[in-house]
């Protein structure tokens, strides 16, 4: 490919994925989707059991939901609205919320499938993609640089799903803390755009 | 970009991005991103944190029989999904796509209720944590009295106008008010005014009149 300078592992990996989704999209081929899964579903697993660790079986349902949606979804799937790894984790977000939310001692007939768009090319006013390479080295680059009761923070919040308040709770700390953590880890990783 | 005021800030916009969100609130942020590239842009860099720290996760392998078994799954998969797309596609209304669940023609075919001589409102569902997702309508030049919360409330503007004492709103503008802000907000002249709000506790009319309803108000939500 053109325009990668550094040979990294992950984006080697992104690569080849990126023309199994392909080969998904265009011919329906099903040994590219195996390749999908054997990469993605560990993952998927991952994400599910930093939420509820031991719950093998929510994850594995995890696995089926989101694997499932990439399939039926792959044609469009639109690259320039995020990259394979982004599309993978919005999907497995989406999926995560419709089992809480299915699976919540209160009910609510709020459907999450229409409020999360799974970044498909019919979706809401196509966002143009912001310099994508970059800040995604960017955001890895930095990641490995946080303090680690930063990166803490934002593995609370991005893989186990706490809010504010419930990192707070967890950690025995300050809200006003768990906020200005989460917010100095962000803009770090440049993530946040100065107004 | 400018007019911060009227955007989700950062901390709800992370939240929404990391899934841990109410679906009431997610519901305003999608509705106000429909009409918010930039914010859009915002949210597409937040996903990338979520994607990268998920590729760093130890990975946890998953079963030959969960492999195997959704393989063999694709066919059907397939042959359903051509079934249902074979349906007829939605209609290209302006209400915005994550609203058209609880909106199926159109704002005027919805069972307004009167709250008052300037606002109808009409109640679309109710979130897991109680908080009310409702429409209100204000006629043109109409005001919705100055009113508290005893929660936040998050209000996206659909249609027309309002402006109130921090200024004037418009379609798509998003903004939370907290349980102490007291504000009021009037429609512009030229048209009402339609918005999607979403509250986590009981309006307060403020007003002497009104007071005097706001025990009325409040059973509705026992």
């Amino acid at each position: 490919m053109p325009g990668m300078t550094k040979k990294l592992d992950s984006s080697d990996k992104l690569a080849q994925m990126s023309l199994c989704i392909i080969d998904v999209a265009e011919n329906r081929d099903k040994a590219a989707f195996a390749r999908l899964f054997d990469h993605y579903a560990p993952l998927i697993r991952s994400y599910s059991l930093a939420r509820e660790p031991g719950a093998d079986l929510v994850a594995d349902e995890l696995v089926q939901e989101v694997m499932t949606r990439v399939w039926l979804k792959a044609a469009k799937y639109n690259p320039r609205l995020a990259n394979l790894n982004t599309w993978i984790f919005t999907l497995a977000r989406n999926c995560r919320i419709d089992y809480l939310r299915r699976n919540s001692r209160y009910v609510t007939e709020i459907d999450p499938t229409d409020i999360f768009n799974d970044m498909e090319d019919e979706g809401p006013g196509p966002f143009q993609l912001v310099q994508q390479s970059r800040v995604e080295e960017n955001i890895r680059e930095g990641l490995k640089q946080l303090p680690r009761e930063q990166s803490e923070i934002l593995t609370k919040v991005y893989l186990e799903g706490k809010s504010h308040q419930q990192a707070s709770d967890e950690l025995k700390l300050p809200l006003g803390t768990v906020k200005s953590r989460v917010r100095l880890a962000l803009k770090k990783l440049e993530v946040l755009v100065p107004r | 970009m400018n007019k911060s005021l009227n955007h989700p800030n950062d901390e709800l916009l992370t939240a929404y991005s990391a899934g841990s969100l109410p679906l009431s609130q997610a519901l305003c942020i999608s509705t106000h991103m429909e009409h918010c590239q930039s914010c859009g842009q915002r949210l597409q860099r937040l996903n990338r944190v979520g994607s990268q720290l998920m590729q760093q996760l130890k990975p946890s392998p998953a079963s030959a029989e969960l492999k195997s078994r959704l393989l063999d799954q694709l066919d059907s998969l397939t042959e359903e999904q051509s079934l249902a797309e074979a349906k007829p596609s939605e209609s290209n209304s302006s209400i915005p796509r994550c609203l058209r669940q609880f909106i199926e023609s159109g704002y005027e075919e919805l069972p307004w209720r009167r709250v008052s001589s300037d606002i109808h409102s009409v109640e679309l569902c109710r979130d897991s944590n109680g908080a009310r997702v409702e429409l209100l309508k204000i006629k043109p030049g109409g005001s919705a009295t100055t009113h508290t919360h005893l929660g936040d409330e998050y209000t996206v503007i659909l249609e027309g106008s309002f402006s109130d004492e921090s200024g004037l709103y418009g379609q798509g503008d998003f903004m939370v008010k907290g349980a102490h802000d007291k504000h009021t907000p009037v429609a512009t002249q030229d048209r009402e005014c339609i918005c999607l709000a979403v509250t986590e506790g009981p309006i307060q009319f403020t007003g002497f009149m009104s007071r005097l309803l706001n025990p009325f108000i409040r059973r509705s939500y026992a």
